[in-house]
Order: C-alpha cells, then sequence, then structure tokens
C-alpha cells in the first residue's frame, strides 16, 4: 500500500515564531536535544529568530581566488573562480596574468591547464564555464584546447573603447577534460610538459 | 498600470507576495528564478513580500500580470540592465504554463519590448529558458527572439541535468513594429 501524505517542507515564517518557541521551551525539547531551562524566554526567542534566518548553507565557499605564483618570477596572475556551485558543482573561471611580459600564450595555456585540474580533481566540480571576448582569441582558442565547447555566442554584448564586441560563453565537462586528458598523450605523446613544448614552439615560429 | 485587451500589467506590491511564492513552488525549475550561481532559491513569504515592499522593487521594473477577471496570473519584468552596452534581460513568470501560448504570454513580452525598446532606448534584450520550460522557449521565439546558445548541464534538479538556453531580441530598426 502506498504511503501518502499531504506534509510537505518550506521555510519558517514569522508566524510560525510562537509555536517554534513554545516547542523550545518544553522539557522534553531540551532532553531529546539541547538547550538551557535557565535560558530567559527573551534569549530562546532571539536564537530561534537568527536559527529561522539562515538560508541553506553558505558554508562552502562561493567564490576562490587563486594566485598564479612561480619561485623564479614571483607572483605572476589571479585565477579566479566565481559563482562556485556547490549543488550544481560548477564555476566559472577568469584568469588575469598580472605580468605583462609572460602574458605569452604558454603561461595563460598553463594557468589554465592547471586551474582546471584544481577546479574538477581538487573540488570535484562537474562543469566550469567562462565568458570570454571575441577578441581575446588567444584566451578561447586555448580553451576550446583543453576541450572546452562555445556554447554561447552573444553579439554586440560588451562595450570596450566606444565599441561593442561578441562575448562567447564557453562550458567544459568533467567528462571532456578526462576526454581531452586521456586521448591527447596516447595521439601524439601528449603531457602537460608536451602542451608547453608545443605552444612554446608555436610561438617562436610566429614571432620568428 | 497598462490595459491590454486580456492583461493588465501593473508594478507588484506586498500584497501579491503569496501569487509569488506559488511562481517559487512550481513544480519545475524556471531559468528567471535561479541565483547568480544558478541555484535555485527557496523564499519565504515575508522575505518576498519585504522584496517587494522595497524601493529596489520598483527600481528594477517587477510586474504583476492580472487577468480580466483581475487574477494575479503571474510576474515579468527587466534586470540587468547594462548601461554600457544597453541590453537587459527579461523575466516572465506566469504561474500557468498555459497562458504562455496564449494572449497573456504575447501581450506580458510585448509590454516588456515597449518599456525596453520604446522606454528605456535599450539595443537589446536577453531571455534565458531553461530545457524544462519549453512553453517560455516557445513564447520567446514566436516574439522574435532567437537563440545565442545553450549552456550545458548547468543546473542540477530532480536528479537530473538541465542546460539553459539563452535568446536575443535586438531593437527593431526604424519604422518596423516591435
Amino acid at each position: 500500500m502506498p504511503f501518502k501524505t499531504d506534509a510537505y517542507i518550506r521555510r519558517a515564517e514569522r508566524d510560525d515564531l510562537d509555536t517554534v518557541v513554545a516547542w523550545m521551551e518544553e522539557p522534553d525539547f531540551h532532553y531529546f536535544l539541547y538547550g538551557d531551562p535557565a535560558q530567559s524566554p527573551r534569549q530562546v526567542r532571539e536564537r530561534i529568530v537568527l536559527m529561522l534566518g539562515r538560508g541553506v548553507g553558505h558554508t562552502m565557499p562561493g567564490g576562490v581566488y587563486l594566485l598564479i605564483d612561480s619561485p623564479s618570477m614571483g607572483p605572476i596572475g589571479l585565477v579566479s573562480l566565481q559563482n562556485i556551485s556547490w549543488r550544481n558543482r560548477s564555476c566559472s573561471l577568469d584568469l588575469y596574468i598580472g605580468m605583462k611580459h609572460l602574458r605569452s600564450r604558454t603561461v595563460t595555456a598553463i594557468a589554465i591547464y592547471r586551474a582546471l585540474e584544481y577546479c574538477f580533481d581538487e573540488l570535484n566540480l562537474h562543469r566550469v564555464g567562462a565568458y570570454i571576448y571575441a577578441f581575446n582569441t588567444a584566451s578561447w582558442r586555448i580553451f576550446e584546447f583543453a576541450g572546452a565547447k562555445r556554447e554561447l555566442s552573444m553579439a554586440k554584448h560588451v562595450l570596450r573603447d566606444g565599441e561593442l564586441h561578441d562575448v562567447y560563453g564557453y562550458g567544459l565537462l568533467r567528462e571532456e577534460f578526462d576526454e581531452v586528458r586521456r586521448a591527447k598523450p596516447r595521439a601524439a605523446g601528449f603531457s602537460l610538459q608536451e602542451m608547453i613544448k608545443t605552444l612554446a614552439g608555436n610561438e617562436a615560429e610566429s614571432s620568428g | 498600470m497598462i490595459v491590454s485587451e486580456h492583461t493588465l500589467i501593473r508594478t507588484a506590491d506586498p500584497d501579491d507576495a503569496d501569487f509569488l511564492l506559488e511562481v517559487y513552488r512550481a513544480e519545475r525549475p524556471k531559468a528567471a528564478l535561479l541565483d547568480g550561481r544558478r541555484e535555485p532559491v527557496l523564499p519565504s513569504r515575508d522575505e518576498l513580500a519585504e522584496m517587494l515592499a522595497s524601493k529596489d522593487a520598483g527600481r528594477n521594473q517587477f510586474f504583476a500580470v492580472e487577468d480580466t477577471a483581475g487574477r494575479v496570473c503571474g510576474f515579468c519584468g527587466l534586470r540587468g540592465v547594462s548601461i554600457e552596452a544597453v541590453f537587459c534581460e527579461v523575466m516572465v513568470l506566469l504561474i500557468d504554463p498555459a497562458d504562455h501560448a496564449g494572449p497573456i504570454g504575447r501581450e506580458t513580452v510585448q509590454f516588456l519590448l515597449d518599456r525596453a525598446f520604446g522606454r528605456m532606448h535599450l539595443e537589446k534584450v536577453l531571455g534565458t529558458c531553461l530545457d524544462s520550460e519549453p512553453e517560455l522557449r516557445a513564447l520567446l521565439a514566436d516574439s522574435g527572439f532567437v537563440s545565442g546558445g545553450i549552456q550545458r548541464q548547468v543546473l542540477y534538479s530532480g536528479g537530473a541535468w538541465h542546460d539553459i538556453e539563452t535568446m536575443a531580441r535586438l531593437r527593431p530598426a526604424p519604422g518596423q513594429g516591435g
């Protein structure tokens, strides 16, 4: 026989306060749960208001800022993981290379790759997204190199130097990043070090 | 308030909190009700009433949609206005999904487009919908919105991943209807 009920769960309202206070003043409440019978009703009330006012847990950080550092060169840039959702296991990624002379594709590639490893292997995320301006070709190419898909294209979406530019939305799922890590070493002896060498070679060719 | 043939649209006020709570309690998730992390939020009636009473509600342009019988059948609004890039996002929150396909849905979107293009002089309007909102997607498509793409697996709800689609409509050229 199926078990049926019309009960449901909801957030408490202010109208519920008297009921909850009465429950918490009951000896059984102190016995089976917690509380101090010596507490004044006012203290109990204030405590309950605080408890009921809390939303669903925000104990996990909503954003993580990571510094890209180098023993030889010092701090290079900043990786920011924003809008981390522990429910959806997702975040958006921003990266800034502060040392302008290091704004090469190699440094950016390494930083993005490491940030993605951190997202998937340490934070156990499922999806990493990034919004990249269309004119920032190097960045979105590297993101694509890591397996990300261009999911969104928003025309004339950001104003820079008096002109509206397109913005791309990229998304990388954990399985796609894993696939890149699995497939590329088999395909071309690929590793992070190989990727760095390849990109450095490409840069040398294009600058030469 | 704006009176059309099938709707009356007016700024939402604290007395509408119960109806807005009904929208939040809908069985299927709605893109317009997700927060910045694309998570559903569960506000209480008191919080909604406070939100509707705040000055921000007026600034954010949040409206109640009534049918001809005076029943609140949904809400709509404009948010995320970018002064720089002259665009904003539309929110269409109709309680009965079937209303999206009828005159209530059409008049609601037309009201928002008139505000965005005619009153605020914006150049572009965006709309988002989850794959669980096919009625809203159809309404936006019928209203001239074009898909900008689908972001995959952004929301986990009801034991499954959901995609979110972003649609855009540009300002009509001079002389063309809205």
